[in-house]
């Protein structure tokens, strides 16, 4: 016999899954800058063999859907390395890389958007590569990149349902269970739709109120 | 000494630079004329290690800009204003022209700041010290782009038609200071269109055709009929500068 009523632990589990999905949405976004930033500054060398390489990564994961490299690295790579590969751990690898693609395009054009003939002054007064990095180019490409950024957590965040395909107990996951007990599919998506709804505003939000203060600080744009 | 010797650069197949050679002594001011596209600019990217050159060599104070590890001390050795003054637009005017001293050569920031708020009085702007490049005029801003290579003191000063993007007003502005800086003894080597300002500050002016070197003449000699003026191709630029 099943038990069909919505239950007060049936919260508790939505904010688990709610949890879950955070975690995974805060570590995967985390890993996937610090890679993003990394092939960006790399690119910015021009390091032979490895940037090509890069640019190939990231165009394979930007132009695949990511419930394919979810597959690929939780069904494909245990059979290929021989390796135990988790729910969790095959989420977070994927979300990370394609985070990580992401990051890299946009670090790359928030570099390319800074003008050409600063970056040739700073260099003929004899600072290096990384001091134009740091001092010229970064603090410019910041203020340029946080309004993508933003748009690109946003979409990030949503992406991370699908992991709730392999069997991780995300937000989407709790919801598909509940909605299979109870068998109220409107109130349990609309329910799971407004969590994802609020986390996405929240970023959203966040991301907007550092816009403003790099903008205010970018005021030297002359607008 | 500022050597430029046999230099050669080549854009795809367009030959730019054809053997140029050049010397300029401490105390000088060269300066280079010629018509659009015969490579000045070009030139002066070299000197300061911008462009690599495809043959012959560039020594500033005998440190050769086409060696990598020889190019940084070259470059502390010049200092460039640039044309379209490629000021830092996300910095003060104070911080553009302390970055290089700071970073470069590792001076201490509260003198390099010092310096740099008198250089800016000695231009008239010591209200702009906390301004950003956009909300200044353009001849202010090439002000600031002759402080920022003066602070780094540099042994050649390369300026590269830093009046063509100003008015009248402006451009006089800017070479007031650039012939105050010529008494001073300041070594330049000097692109412009500005033939009488040219005329009244140069020791020496070499004319470039088509990325050759045609002519390097004292100032006196390059204005007379047996000089300069007796080369074509010097005598219908001079014409035509003189009536626009
Ligand atoms: N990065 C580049 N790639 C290709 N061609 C270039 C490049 N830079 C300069 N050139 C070409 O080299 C030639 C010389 O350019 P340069 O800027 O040195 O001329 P210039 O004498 O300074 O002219 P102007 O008086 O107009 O400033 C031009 O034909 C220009 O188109
Ligand atoms: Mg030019």
């Amino acid at each position: 016999m099943r038990y069909t009523d919505f239950t007060p632990y049936d919260l508790v589990l939505l904010a688990q899954g709610l949890g879950v999905t955070l975690w995974v949405f805060l570590v995967t976004t985390a890993i996937g800058v610090t890679i993003g930033l990394v092939w960006g500054i790399v690119r910015f060398y021009r390091v032979p063999v490895l940037t090509p390489v890069i640019s190939f990564v990231s165009e394979f994961l930007k132009n695949s859907p990511v419930l394919v490299q979810l597959f690929l690295v939780f069904f494909g790579v245990p059979g290929l390395l021989h390796v135990d590969m988790s729910p969790i751990l095959a989420a977070t690898i994927t979300l990370s890389a394609n985070t990580a693609a992401f990051i890299y395009v946009i670090v790359v054009s928030a570099i390319e958007s800074v003008g050409r003939d600063q970056i040739e002054a700073a260099r003929a007064f004899g600072l290096t590569r990384w001091q134009v990095l740091r001092h010229i180019i970064a603090p410019q490409a910041v203020a340029f990149s946080a309004g993508p950024l933003t748009a690109l957590l946003v979409n990030q965040l949503q992406v991370t349902s699908l992991i709730s395909v392999i069997g991780v107990m995300d937000l989407a996951k709790i919801g598909a269970n509940l909605n299979l007990r109870t068998l109220k599919p409107f109130l349990v998506w609309t329910a799971v739709g407004a969590l994802y709804y609020v986390s996405a505003k929240l970023i959203a939000l966040i991301g907007a109120r550092i816009e403003a203060r790099l903008r205010a600080y970018a005021a030297f744009r002359g607008l | 000494m500022l050597i430029v010797e046999n230099v050669v650069k080549a854009f795809g197949s367009l030959v730019v630079l054809d053997g140029v050679s050049l010397t300029v002594k401490p105390g000088e001011v060269v300066t280079i004329l010629g018509s659009s596209g015969s490579g000045k600019s070009t030139l002066i990217r070299c000197i300061n290690g911008i462009e690599k050159l495809d043959a012959g060599r560039i020594t500033v104070d005998d440190f050769d800009v086409t060696k990598p590890r020889e190019l940084a001390e070259a470059r502390k050795r010049s200092g460039t204003v640039f044309q379209l003054f490629n000021l830092y637009p996300h910095m003060t005017a104070l911080s553009n022209i302390t970055l290089a001293p700071i970073e470069v050569l590792k001076r201490p920031r509260a003198e390099a700041e010092a310096e740099a708020r008198a250089l800016l009085a000695s231009v008239g702007l010591e209200d702009k010290v906390d301004v950003y490049p956009a909300q200044l005029s353009g001849g202010q801003r090439q002000r600031v782009g002759i402080c920022r290579a003066l602070a780094m003191k540099p042994r050649y000063l390369l300026l590269d038609e830093v009046t063509s993007a100003l008015d009248p007003e402006m451009t006089s502005e800017v070479l007031d200071i650039l012939a105050k800086l010529a008494r001073d003894g300041t070594t330049m080597v000097f692109v412009t269109h500005e033939i009488e300002f040219a005329r009244r500050i140069s020791d020496r002016i070499v004319f470039l055709e088509k990325g050759k070197l045609i002519t390097n003449l004292p100032t006196a000699e390059f204005f007379s009929a047996a000089g300069g003026l007796a080369l074509p191709r010097v005598a219908q630029f001079l014409s035509k500068m003189q009536k626009a």
